[in-house]
């Protein structure tokens, strides 16, 4: 379990990384640091929550390995202060509500994607001189690298304005009560099919490509020609001895299109008025809500990080030679 | 002679490239008897991979079989529909692959590789191909318990006996061996190969022998096959083929290897490189690094020519 | 293929052909080869070609001027507005021109910044190896981890609305990783090739053989890099644009999309202002990615196309109709 062990010293100094740059960041803008991120709250909080607020980002008297030690207690025991739009809700609880719909569309996406564009990408190398294989990969190429802003606003327009056949806002009918009810079930489906379909749209064909390609190169190996050789059926040839090796180098870039996936989901969140993180951080920007935007680029990249993880548990598990 | 359990009757496999369809086997003929072993040795490229792979339907595109017939107990391989064709592969004829490093799949158990094409081919459950499977190991001398093992966790000789043990699997006719023992070491290579032939007693099976090792072949195979640019040039008892060879090129190619048991003798290559498929002269293929090149040679193809009862070979000196 | 080596043969050869104009001939028939058979190669090139032109030529091709107030507000697609006005009486049309310059060089320019850091991180990273690698390599994986557009939408809002000049450097100082990394596996497979190896007991400098020997084994990987960030580039530039993070005064397609957005022009029927925009982006990206995918095809030959395999194809179904199987 070394592989294991390393990837996770890893992703954490990739956590301490991202957090100091996080302390960095409002020193390095122009001005003054302290007024920048305070001056939308100016009037909103009393003096006292503004000192508060000033010690939990280590804008406290000392020198800057001081500021900064201050700064990662409060980021490790997740005490990230009020919010400036939502006050005096805690950062933490506001970015608590919204979290699990990002992940909900980010992750998603990307896992449906993952898989159609798996399964497509291999069928496509099977048949790649077929009619299959030679159009419906370029066919997905033209119309997956229009941008994640772009796909959501034709789908929105077509289908939810056009056609009126799906909602266009909320991440659920705010009529009915959350539950673990058909109906909420029901709702949360209708209202993620036109974000999240546009955010599989923009992601199939790296998957498509990357599964083609991975493909072909082990198609011309000697067990696939054994497998076939032993007169199994094309299915198992193709999915479980070619397509099964096929998947290890996809599997590597997952870790990639995570980070793409989150993106994609804030600017798919805005489109669609959908009430995940991506929204909230552009409430955050237009109110100058500093502390909010802070945490949210935190949670984002802790999120990021478990999921990079996850994914190297998925890859442990595919590849039997790895935990050697 | 007896009844042949596989005949192949002027079978032509073409490569379409970008540069040209090159012809990599060329009207080849051949039968092999049940219990036979039959070698077919040649240099790499001579298409003598190509022609194996032909028996069981395994080209690719951009290759095809363009012209022939391969006879198997009276049917005709290039004219069965997939579903035929499957039932036929492992069943009826099984492959050891050059390398069993590439031809066990790294990521699935060997237990899963041998059960899979008994579970494919006759109706029983994963649990009774299991128990087969396990059988089958013992024969290979493998503990049972390594079908639980992934092919990276066993050795290289290990590897190459899981892959004999699957060639045994349906108990075929006839097992094509396409250099089964090029990637090992001598030691294991002769100790794999004594297996084989106590397993071919057992079973009775054919053998297609694909080697560029003539020497080895010599040894082993009943009959000799010569292949040279996608022709047989040569053909007959493997005594005679490698004592008494009669084409120039066998005679090269005999004097380009060492011999295992005789004196020491001075090895001779054979000057010039392999013809290109894509500019195939007229006459002879063999004509520009012949010794004993005549004119004939430049402006006729030499057919195979019955020299003895049994024994072909094809050039226009003999 | 079997074209453009007939045309090479009957080609009149005279002795004094200048090296400059066999390199011409090589290129065109390469060009030929590149296209011959290859639909999507001749779609995404025509579209780019159009869209590129369309940018080059917009002071031309437009009337109005596209910064000032040249109609009423929302005026559909007529004979003098062709795609319409913008709520703010803007002329969609010389927007949309004029717009393709100023995203087109945002998006051409980062892709120059990452991918010039790509190659200079992943072909020393990958050819030097050692502890340099390590390190590089360690970089590389915690900016590919890292979520690049949020980081980017952090650093704008702090740094208030951005001109499209910095919005650039951004998106080229942070897209490089995935470039990183392709082309450091590249150059470890080349670097053990007889080629470098020779050319190190030669006792050529370090300097001259990455930039001699390896640099122009990259070139189809460097160029599918640059148009994939390029694509990227130009997505996230609009991205910005809609939420307001741009310099919203510039004419650029994301601050046409973030206008639209203002007037919530799809709201009130005048989807022109938005959708003239973001199908621009659409076709851009589309073309862009159809052109990387084509060179893919032509670099890698196992993709198995060309006129050769339309050849297999005619004679595998002759034989197959030969034995009664089809």
């Amino acid at each position: 379990m070394s592989f294991l062990l390393r990837r996770l010293s890893f992703y954490f100094t990739a956590f301490l990384i991202a957090i100091s740059f996080n302390f960095m960041l409002p020193r390095m803008m122009p001005g003054d640091p302290i007024d920048a991120l305070f001056a939308a709250a100016q009037g909103k909080m009393d003096p006292a929550q503004m000192d508060a607020v000033r010690e939990m980002y280590g804008f406290v008297d000392g020198n800057v390995f001081e500021q900064y030690l201050s700064y990662m207690q409060s980021v490790f025991t997740l005490d990230l202060g009020p919010s400036v739009l939502m006050f005096p809700i805690d950062v933490t609880t506001v970015v608590g509500m919204s979290l699990p719909w990002t992940m909900f569309l980010a992750l998603g996406s990307l896992i449906v994607a993952l898989i159609l564009g798996v399964t497509i990408g291999t069928y496509s190398s099977y048949r790649r001189e077929g009619f299959f294989g030679q159009f419906v990969p370029p066919f997905l190429a033209f119309i997956s690298n229009f941008p994640y802003i772009v796909t959501a606003l034709l789908l929105f327009y077509f289908f939810g304005l056009q056609l009126e056949l799906l909602p266009l806002a909320y991440t659920y009918d705010p009529a009915i009560d959350p539950g673990f009810t058909l109906e909420f079930i029901g709702s949360v489906a209708k209202h993620a099919v036109l974000p999240m379909g546009s955010m599989i749209l923009v992601g199939i064909a790296t998957w498509v490509f990357n599964m083609r390609n991975a493909m072909i190169n082990v198609l011309g190996e000697d067990y696939v020609t054994m497998a076939e050789a032993k007169g199994l059926s094309s299915f198992r040839v193709m999915y479980r001895y070619a397509g099964r090796n096929a998947i290890l180098p996809v599997a590597t870039a997952i870790a990639m299109a995570i980070g793409f996936s989150f993106a994609g989901s804030i600017m798919t969140e805005v489109v669609f008025n959908y009430q995940g993180l991506g929204n909230i951080l552009l409430k955050g920007i237009m109110a100058r809500d500093y502390p909010l935007i802070q945490a949210i680029l935190l949670i984002l990249v802790s999120a990021v990080l478990t999921a990079n993880f996850v994914a190297d548990l998925l890859y442990v598990w595919l590849d039997p030679r790895i935990s050697k | 002679m007896k009844e042949a359990l596989l005949e192949i009757n002027n079978l032509c496999v073409d490569y379409v490239s970008a540069n040209g369809v090159a012809r990599a086997v060329n009207n080849v003929s051949l039968t092999i008897a049940p219990g036979e072993t039959l070698g077919i040795a040649g240099e790499s490229g001579c298409g003598k991979s190509t022609l194996a792979f032909a028996i069981t339907r395994l080209h690719k595109a951009p290759a095809l079989i363009s012209e022939g017939e391969i006879i198997y107990n009276g049917r005709d391989v290039l004219k069965m529909s997939d579903k035929e064709l499957r039932d036929f592969r492992w069943n009826d004829v099984s492959i050891v692959f050059q390398s069993a490093m590439n031809s066990l799949n790294p990521v699935i158990t060997i237990g899963e590789q041998l059960t899979d094409v008994i579970v494919a081919h006759k109706r029983i459950s994963f649990k009774q191909a299991a128990v087969k499977a396990k059988e089958l190991l013992g024969i290979v001398g493998i503990h049972g318990d390594r079908l639980k093992s992934f092919p990276h966790q066993l050795s290289g000789g290990m590897r190459q006996r899981v892959v004999i043990a699957i060639a045994l699997a349906l108990e075929p006719k006839l097992i094509i061996m396409d250099e089964p023992t090029t990637a090992l070491d001598v030691v294991v290579e002769r100790e794999i190969l004594n297996e084989l032939y106590d397993l071919k007693e057992k079973f009775g099976f054919s053998i297609l022998f694909i080697s560029h090792d003539l020497s080895l072949m010599g040894e082993i195979a009943d009959r000799i096959g010569v292949m040279y640019a996608g022709n047989l040039i040569e053909i007959g008892d493997a005594k005679t083929v490698f004592s008494k060879p009669s084409h120039p090129y066998t005679k090269g190619l005999i004097a380009s290897f060492p011999t295992i048991h005789g004196p020491k003798e001075r090895l001779y290559g054979i000057p010039g490189d392999p013809v290109n498929l894509l500019r195939l002269p007229t006459g002879c293929n063999f004509q520009d690094r012949c010794a004993d090149c005549m004119d004939i040679c430049k402006k006729e193809d030499p057919l195979l020519a019955e020299l003895n009862v049994d024994y072909h070979a094809a050039c226009h000196k003999l | 293929m079997n074209n453009s080596i007939t045309s090479d043969a009957n080609a009149p050869v005279p002795g004094h052909k200048s090296e400059f104009k066999k390199k011409c001939h090589s290129a065109w028939i390469k060009t030929k080869a590149f296209f011959h058979g290859n639909p999507p190669a001749i779609i995404g090139v025509s579209l780019m070609t159009v869209i590129l032109l369309g940018a080059l030529f917009a002071p031309v091709l437009t009337t109005h001027n596209p910064e000032k107030r040249v109609a009423r507000p929302h005026v559909a697609p007529n004979a003098e507005h062709v795609l319409g006005s913008t709520r703010n009486g803007r002329d969609v049309y010389s927007q949309v021109l004029h717009g393709a310059r100023k995203s087109l060089t945002v998006a051409l320019f980062a892709g120059i910044i990452a991918m010039t850091i790509a190659i200079a991180v992943g072909v020393t990273s990958g050819y030097l190896g050692g502890k340099i690698d390590e390190w590089m390599n360690f970089v590389t994986n915690v900016f590919l981890v890292f979520p690049q557009l949020p980081l980017l939408i952090v650093l704008a809002a702090f740094l208030g609305q951005v001109g499209s000049m910095v919005i650039t450097v951004l998106l080229g100082v942070t897209s490089w990783p995935w470039g990183a990394r392709v082309i450091r596996s590249q150059t470890m497979a080349i670097r053990n090739k007889e080629f470098i190896i020779s050319a190190e007991v030669m006792g050529e400098s370090k300097i001259r053989i990455i930039l001699v020997e390896i640099l122009p084994n990259l070139i189809s990987i460097v160029f599918g890099g640059f148009l994939g960030t390029v694509i990227y580039a130009m997505g996230a530039e609009a991205g910005l644009g809609i939420l307001g993070l741009g310099d919203a005064t510039e004419v650029s397609w994301g601050s046409m999309l973030y206008w639209a957005q203002v007037s919530s022009s799809l709201y009130t029927g005048a989807w022109w202002e938005m959708l003239v925009p973001a199908i621009a982006l659409a076709l851009t990206g589309g073309a862009l990615a159809l052109i990387n995918m084509s060179i893919d095809q032509v670099s890698n030959p196992k993709l198995k196309t060309g006129p050769h395999m339309k050849l297999w194809k005619k004679m595998n179904r002759e034989t197959m109709k030969r034995r009664g199987l089809l």
